[in-house]
């Protein structure tokens, strides 16, 4: 039986909400594309781990992220260079560079890997982003699901828009995407399609956290099922990204 | 930002989308923006009672399912936006062209600019 999720929170939090939060809980437990169920959790919990950081704090100081040296405070399995991309994700993100991508492949995470990271670090934010704004704890991560990864790679993936490769879905067959779709043109959408299945786990919270997206560009649309406007939705979306200093 | 352009675009009124990047001071002009904003705020930082205070405001103002469905808006584009920061993914053409005259001048070509080498 699938476990229910903010039954005892403070606030009311409608059914397709909590449903998809215990999806995404699911899926961070469950082996991905090139990670074990065992193996995202640890990326999971290094994701609130980086949140207390010292030396993630010490560079988000500094001028240059490249002018300190030092060590991220871990405690688990996880390689360094899966670290650091971990806790640059989390606390510093809008400095990421090309180079500083290419120096995390020279040292073996490779370009599928760094996505399917993304996709775990992200998923994580994004429920204890929620969770810590409703007033609750995180969510507890649960235990691992026994499984191995599909380790699928879309042989349509091209270097053709961003740092990493992205898949046309024209161009891809329908064991390659499994659930993704691009359900809408936006760049983003593609962004993590090189893990097709990261890539769908995650938009599917974005479709209930945020809006259906094949709703997002028509901007008159209001979801009825939203207790606040489209203006206000709006609002807050943008307010967040200049508070990131998100360029897109 | 596009979004929000065009939505406010649809309405009567005027609205001040500066407020956003903080380009410009006071009320964006959209119904509780003003406590929508600092909760948004409030979420991103780490001040635990600032958030509680901007919690309980939206509950009072706007009421609980909307701050409910504030917080899902907010832990999306918390999370999307480093998405698109950690795969250096580009503005598509349409949104470059619409939101040119404004990127400048609210300050958000400076955000590119931190992915320079």
């Amino acid at each position: 039986m699938e476990q229910k999720y903010y039954a005892n929170a403070p606030l009311p939090v409608r059914d397709d909400l909590a449903e998809c939060h215990a999806r995404a809980l699911k899926r961070l437990s469950s082996a991905g594309t090139w990670y074990t169920g065992a193996e995202r959790l640890m990326i999971a919990a290094e994701s609130r781990n980086a949140k207390k950081c010292l030396y993630c704090a010490e560079q988000k100081e500094a001028l240059s992220p490249n002018a300190l040296k030092g060590e991220h405070d871990s405690s688990n399995e996880l390689s360094k260079p899966t670290i650091e991309v971990i806790h640059r994700i989390v606390t510093d993100t809008s400095r990421l560079t090309p180079s500083w991508l290419e120096k995390i492949y020279e040292q073996g995470v490779t370009d599928a890997e760094y996505v399917e990271i993304i996709g775990v670090v992200t998923t994580t934010i994004s429920l204890d982003t929620f969770a810590r704004t409703i007033g609750i704890e995180d969510l507890t991560l649960p235990l691992p699901v026994e499984g191995e990864p599909s380790r699928i790679r879309p042989a349509s993936a091209t270097n053709n828009m961003s740092w990493v490769p992205t898949v046309d879905v024209s161009k891809a067959t329908p064991e390659e995407l499994g659930l993704y779709d691009q359900v809408n043109k936006n760049n983003v959408r593609r962004a993590l399609s090189l893990v097709t299945a990261e890539a769908a786990g995650f938009f599917n919270l974005v479709d209930h956290q945020y809006l259906d997206g094949a709703q997002i560009h028509n901007v008159e649309y209001e979801a009825n099922a939203r207790a606040i406007s489209r203006a206000q939705i709006e609002l807050l979306s943008s307010r967040v990204s200049a508070l990131n200093q998100c360029y897109y | 930002m596009a979004r929000l352009r065009g939505n406010l675009q649809g309405h009567e009124g005027e609205f001040d989308i500066g407020v956003v990047t903080g380009a410009s001071d006071g009320d964006i002009g959209i119904p509780n923006g003003t406590v929508l904003m600092e909760f948004a705020d409030a979420a991103i930082g780490d001040d635990e009672d600032r958030l509680n205070m901007a919690r309980a405001n939206v509950v009072t103002e706007i009421g609980e399912k909307a701050c409910v469905d504030a917080a899902g808006v907010i832990a999306t584009f918390n999370a999307i936006d480093r998405v698109a920061d950690s795969t250096g993914i580009p503005l598509e053409d349409w949104k470059e062209e619409s939101t040119e005259d404004f990127r400048e001048e609210l300050g958000i070509e400076k955000f590119r600019e931190l992915h320079l080498e």
